[in-house]
């Protein structure tokens, strides 16, 4: 049996409940259960978090502005096959990054890109485009949403506004004399 | 609160601090060691999740024993001496390989279920308060732990010999999970804490389930070492000497 | 396009200050040189986690424990963000791991070092840290869009892992004798070691030129080691350590604080894998790496039959 370090899922992060999913980076998972929970402890060790998706990066498809014409040439429709749902995610701005931006029903990936394209493309250039199949796509469920989320926030020690750094180096400066006396600099909790 | 049932609560919840902070401990040593980078950062996780649960147990315990909830917890933690601790003696245990860390995180954590549960009915407010939020916590940590036992229990043929063999490591030492505490009839007729028969019931019956879904078999009737939380393995005191090392450098400094 | 032509409008892209994502044309050599910066970075910060990871256990007090998990958790996470950034360029986590395995790939020499008493962990995240943001905020500009997020999210993180140092070392100098002479005593020995931390003389590093070109690196490696001196040595100053460096002088004219010259040797000989602990942090990567096979197989057999 070979050793791997196990496929690799693309992970979506939505910060508040409203905003929309963004792309935040990949996990290696065997599985979605697993990737759903490497992902929530890799991307929301920090408040904040509402809902965290992830789907096997060989699910996506989509590319760069540079990539999507030829792509798109690729389309074609497959008569007789039902068309399902995907999630569209585009970039827009030069710093920004993948978002969720829809959902478009098509018959296989090319096609859906396509649509997407169509949709999302119609008022502002694509930067980027992502289709993901909508039932490859694992999902926390709103009443995990405490148990999955809840805890970053019990941490403040992550923060760097934890600590008072600054106001201590002042007080050093000014009075000197504390080096030699046993003083607690710990912040008050 | 009667200043003696104060004080019998005081003890209990030392013992349920002293088993998270040692457990903790142990979780903390796979740090850069995990068998693939999001798993280490995982354990992490788990690591300081027990760590924050010691330290809020150990703040109830200095507000009990009418001791300041910040310098205490340091002192019981750094400056007692192995036979003062009060934890069960599967925590102290060395990590071992993945699987042995596995199965005993899954047979304390879903036991902390069981416990914090009752824990919230605790007529002792601040006590319930800090259950409730513990089992947020803890709700994580048992979808992660069902994962990985089933995962590990099922996979391959090492996997599995490697999971049976840590549980029959650990199995005859969770009868300790849920020995009552001392004079538990005074503390459970106030209501204070939940009686330890019925909660090790429900565990036992849980962890059956998953285990057994895992094909990982219990091996019932070997008995483990005897005695209570004051009596310990060995590997306490080196585990102590290590963490407090430190600490004892300058007993009276701060660090 | 020509090759000639296609090279143009890249260079054009990041003059205009795009940003370049995967599956964009780019020049072979940037390709390459992303991958060598993005998946050395990333190493350094796993090979990092072991000289302080080896502390969590001697952490003197409950906050200080906790705050040490959190931080080298961090790590592992900042390279798990690297290796992502790295994968979009087409080498596989895979292919990494087995590079840092075999010595054929670098990390950051400072991680050579050993950490040698309490006192070493302050003193990483106020030397080692300090310096690793200014790198970092320099970085979250690059003209890669993976590398950039990374960056950015990097750097977000990595500003509490200084502060944490600076309150260890804080509580040290404020605390008993032997506690501050702990803390010089690390002092004595991390300082050069972070100096050399933001490389050659940019004049000797061969990979420079290409990086300035292509929007990578906007700074050159005197210009960080200079800016981090001067944000040093003042807070030195404060806590009453003195720095291993008898040239140490403030220059009114430049406001910078001039250092003496760097061991290039010593620097050198760990980079080509002679440090105090090249072999044993190599050996404890590959033992977590040996230990865990069964694991990662297991839970693929698990999947596949799913």
């Amino acid at each position: 049996m070979s050793d791997t370090q196990w496929p690799r899922f693309e992970v979506f992060v939505q910060e508040r409940p409203g905003r929309p999913h963004l792309h935040a980076g990949s996990v290696h998972a065997p599985d979605p259960e697993m990737a759903l929970l490497n992902a929530r402890d890799v991307f929301v060790r920090r408040p904040e978090c509402a809902s965290l998706w992830v789907a096997p990066s060989a699910t996506v498809r989509g590319g760069t502005a540079e990539e999507l014409p030829q792509l798109l040439a690729a389309a074609r429709t497959e008569p007789g096959t039902s068309s399902i749902e995907y999630l569209v995610f585009a970039k827009v701005e030069e710093r920004g990054t993948l978002t969720h931006v829809g959902e478009v029903h098509a018959a296989g990936p090319e096609t859906a890109l396509a649509a997407a394209q169509a949709a999302a493309g119609a008022t502002r250039p694509l930067l980027a485009l992502w289709v993901i199949p909508a039932e490859r796509v694992e999902r926390t469920l709103p009443e995990e949403a405490p148990s999955m989320f809840d805890p970053s926030r019990h941490k403040p020690f992550r923060d760097q506004a934890f600590y008072h750094i600054q106001t201590a180096l002042r007080r050093l400066r000014r009075d000197p004399s504390a080096i030699g006396h046993r003083q607690s600099v710990e912040s008050k909790r | 609160m009667r200043l003696e049932l104060r004080s019998l609560l005081a003890d209990a919840l030392l013992g349920l601090a002293d088993d998270e902070m040692i457990l903790a401990h142990r979780d903390s040593e796979w740090t850069g060691h995990a068998p693939i980078l999001e798993e280490d950062i995982a354990f992490a996780n788990i690591a300081l999740d027990e760590m924050g649960h010691a330290g809020i147990w150990y703040r109830l315990v200095a507000e009990l024993r009418g001791e300041d909830p910040d310098s205490y917890p340091d002192r019981l933690v750094f400056h007692r001496a192995p036979d003062e601790f009060r934890c069960i003696r599967m925590v102290e245990l060395p990590k071992g390989d993945w699987a042995f860390t596995i199965v005993r995180q899954f047979l304390f954590d879903s036991a902390e279920v069981v416990r914090l549960q009752a824990l919230q009915q605790s007529h002792h407010a601040p006590l319930a308060k800090a259950a409730a939020k513990i089992a947020v916590e803890e709700r994580y940590h048992d979808r992660h732990l069902h994962a990985w036992v089933r995962r590990l229990g099922l996979g391959t043929e090492e996997s599995h010999r490697r999971m049976q063999t840590a549980l029959d490591q650990l199995w005859p030492d969770t009868v300790q999970l849920f020995e009552p505490p001392s004079h538990e009839s005074e503390l459970t007729a106030a209501g204070l804490f939940p009686a330890a028969e019925p909660m090790a019931a429900e565990w036992a019956e849980g962890a059956a389930a998953t285990l057994a879904d895992a094909d990982l078999k219990i091996q019932r009737g070997t008995p483990g070492m005897n005695g209570g939380r004051e009596k310990h393995t060995d590997h306490l005191e080196l585990l102590l000497a290590e963490m407090q090392s430190v600490a004892r450098l300058e007993p009276q400094a701060s660090w | 396009m020509t090759d000639d032509e296609r090279l143009a409008a890249f260079e054009a892209r990041i003059a205009r200050g795009e940003k370049i994502e995967p599956g964009d044309w780019m020049p072979p050599e940037y390709r390459r040189q992303l991958i060598r910066m993005i998946s050395q970075h990333a190493h350094s910060e796993i090979v990092g986690m072991l000289p302080e990871g080896g502390w969590i256990t001697m952490a003197p007090s409950l906050r200080r424990k906790l705050v040490l998990v959190a931080k080298v958790q961090d790590e592992g996470g900042h390279g798990q963000y690297l290796y992502h950034a790295a994968e979009t360029l087409g080498i596989t986590r895979e292919e990494m791991i087995e590079a840092l395995h075999s010595g054929k790939a670098k990390y950051s020499s400072i991680f050579n070092y050993p950490a040698r008493s309490w006192a070493d962990i302050g003193v990483i995240g106020w030397f080692v840290d300090g310096a690793a943001i200014l790198n970092q905020t320099m970085l979250a500009r690059s003209s890669y869009g993976p590398y950039a997020r990374a960056m950015v999210r990097i750097s977000a993180e990595e500003s509490f892992h200084n502060k944490q140092g600076i309150e260890i070392v804080l509580a040290l100098v404020q605390g008993r004798p032997a506690q501050r002479a702990m803390a010089q005593d690390a002092v004595n020995r991390w300082w050069w070691p972070t100096l050399m931390m933001f490389g050659p003389h940019d004049s000797e590093s061969p990979n420079t030129p290409a990086l300035v070109r292509w929007g990578i690196k906007t700074r050159s490696n005197d210009e960080l080691r200079q800016e981090f001196v001067n944000q040093t040595v003042p807070q030195a100053e404060a806590m009453r350590l003195t720095l291993p460096d008898p040239d140490l002088r403030f220059d009114e004219s430049t406001g910078n604080w001039r250092f003496g010259e760097i061991d290039w040797g010593e620097f050198w000989r760990v980079v080509g894998g002679d440090g105090p602990c090249n072999r044993e942090r190599l050996q404890a990567r590959r033992a977590a790496h040996e230990d865990g096979l069964w694991v990662r197989q297991a839970m693929a057999a698990y999947a596949a039959r799913a």
